[in-house]
């Protein structure tokens, strides 16, 4: 299964190799992880400490004289910690750069709420020059990274701890662009980032039982294809958004205003409600609780999106 | 580490004309800060006539030398430079914070040729110094990189944050000159400063931030390598230094002075 914690280390490594302006900072995380970019990309790696607003400011000074930085930390500490660092040093600047995180929504379930990040694109999207990635496998990470970390935009990538294991063509992948992943009437699901795998297995199980679904799946948060997600909306008129992400300021809230442009469109959401979740366990243990599995695609379905 | 005592400043002023173009610029926009921007003026000045190289028909220059003002609101200060060496226009100045103007409360590197960093909200340029410091060695380049914060500024956590990484990482290209003009006094007192960022691992030097003298005999002593010591000054200032009723803290930190203070000010500026 894959970790893309353990994947984005060689897909950083592979990029600096043949682009010497590729630089990492890291706020003591992944420090082994990333020995192989550090031993074979000397004076481009550095672990500079547990001080992530420091470490956001000094990549964007680094973006002004022409590297392309890359952050790395757990994701509440540099969106949340560092909200302001982001806006003016990268946005308002209009510098380019990149930021992957680790421990998005409840990955450290375990951890309690103070590891927890479930708001990073609602905070994030308010911004301009900003895009929000949400690769869900190695290949969408590998090919995603490498058709932005050199542009103009703040690329920030929640890396998963677990992927939606759906393998699409690397022609398929390219960013703000939607997949379509299979064609239906009924209804439309819109599944963004590690949940296109309960929705695949909803989908799945509803074509059994004579129900057909247009399923979208979304590894671009900002900038969102509007249009594929219009188009199906205009023929289902029925749409669920699935992500592991705040009921605010997500996928969900960016359906509901396309919705608003058609007449009659009904919008659901499995999303994370407005609440710190208090409880400890395991990732699998939270997807259970809030609906973020197969069983409760198909149930919020049959009981809310069809009736 | 080089000691010199807080004491008192000289009662010598220089850059008498960049004083009264602060205030004229101040007086016309009714907006700004003229007594942080006075603090900062002879140290501008000096770095921009005898240290910096830079090119103001190419401002992004890619050997010149980077000046970060941290403390943006004492960005008249640098507005005034940067119209007397030809990155901007006298115009300019008189469209400060006016709809058509480009320079504002706080410098915009979007729109102000020779502003190396949009500072505003404080504790971040020193953090930016150490990035841009840090891309220069990482390219082996000479470039110098100074970067000037406020004692009041020094509340910020990122400045202590920014003071461990550049001593960690060694940023001897980078000095930062803290404008000690006591403004954190007023509030949360930022005591032995010169004691701290020794403590922290800088090369320390204190100084009159109003002389020409002390400012051209530390510039003298520093030698900007990489993999040393980043270095830092404290130039202790005074507040609103060549204006008598101006000087110190309180109520001129941001007021916009009447018709009679307004010539007043430049009258002793004359």
């Amino acid at each position: 299964m894959s970790n893309l914690r353990n994947d984005f280390p060689k897909v950083v490594h592979e990029v600096g190799l043949r682009d010497p302006n590729l630089v990492v900072l890291v706020g003591d995380i992944s420090h082994y992880r990333l020995q192989g970019f550090a031993k074979d990309c000397p004076g481009r790696y550095y672990n500079i400490g547990i001080c992530e607003p420091t470490i956001v400011n000094m990549a964007a000074g680094l973006s002004k004289i022409g590297f392309y930085p890359v952050v790395h930390t757990i994701a509440p500490f540099i969106v949340e910690r560092s909200f302001e660092q982001i806006k003016i040093d990268f946005c308002y600047q209009k510098l380019g750069g990149n930021i992957i995180t680790v421990g998005s929504a409840f990955d450290y379930a375990y951890l309690g709420c103070t590891h927890h990040c479930y708001n990073d694109f609602a905070l994030l999207s308010t911004l301009p020059n900003v895009e929000l990635v949400y690769p869900a496998s190695y290949e969408e990470l590998d090919l995603l990274f490498g058709q932005t970390y050199n542009n103009e935009f703040l690329t920030y990538f929640r890396a998963p701890m677990y992927g939606h294991e759906v393998s699409f063509k690397p022609s398929d992948i390219t960013i703000g662009k939607a997949i379509q992943v299979q064609e239906g009437e009924d209804l439309t699901l819109v599944a963004v980032g590690t949940q296109l795998k309960s929705a695949k297995e909803a989908a799945d199980a509803l074509k059994e039982q004579g129900i057909s679904v247009d399923l979208i799946y979304i590894h671009t948060v900002k900038p969102l294809d509007a249009q594929t997600i219009k188009k199906s909306l205009k023929k289902t008129k029925k749409c669920l958004v699935i992500e592991e992400h705040g009921i605010f300021g997500g996928v969900y809230d960016a359906v509901l205003r396309i919705s608003q442009e058609l007449d009659e469109i009904k919008c659901f959401s499995i999303s994370i409600p407005n609440d710190f979740i208090r409880d400890y366990g395991t990732y699998q243990d939270f997807c259970l609780k809030l609906g973020f599995c197969q069983g409760g695609v198909l149930k919020k379905i049959k009981e809310e999106v069809l009736i | 580490m080089e000691r010199r005592e807080e004491g008192i400043l000289s009662n010598n002023i220089i850059n008498k004309d960049l004083r009264k173009k602060i205030i004229e610029v101040v007086y016309g926009a009714q907006e700004g800060h003229i007594t942080s921007s006075f603090s900062i003026i002879d140290i501008l000045s000096y770095l921009y006539e005898n240290i910096l190289k830079f090119d103001s028909k190419n401002p992004s220059w890619e050997d010149r030398d980077y000046f970060i003002l941290s403390k943006g609101h004492g960005c008249v200060a640098l507005y005034v430079i940067l119209q007397k060496y030809g990155f901007i226009r006298e115009e300019d100045l008189k469209q400060v914070s006016s709809k058509n103007g480009i320079l504002g409360g706080h410098p915009d590197i979007t729109k102000v040729p020779g502003a190396e960093a949009s500072t505003g909200s404080l504790g971040h340029g020193i953090a930016t110094a150490l990035g841009v410091a840090l891309g220069l060695r990482i390219r082996s380049k000479h470039n110098k990189v100074i970067v000037l914060i406020g004692d009041g500024e020094s509340n910020e956590g990122t400045v202590w944050e920014s003071a461990l990484v550049g001593a960690n990482l060694k940023l001897g290209n980078l000095c930062c000159i803290v404008d000690n003009n006591g403004s954190a006094a007023q509030v949360l007192p930022v005591p032995e400063m010169q004691k701290k960022w020794d403590a922290f691992g800088w090369e320390t030097y204190a100084i009159d931030g109003h002389s020409d003298q002390e400012i051209s005999d530390v510039f003298s002593k520093i030698k900007f390598e990489h993999h040393t010591k980043p270095k830092v000054i404290i130039a202790n200032t005074l507040k609103g230094k060549g204006v008598s009723f101006m000087e110190g803290h309180g109520a001129w930190h941001a007021k916009i002075p009447s018709v009679d203070e307004f010539e007043s000010a430049l009258k002793e500026l004359s």
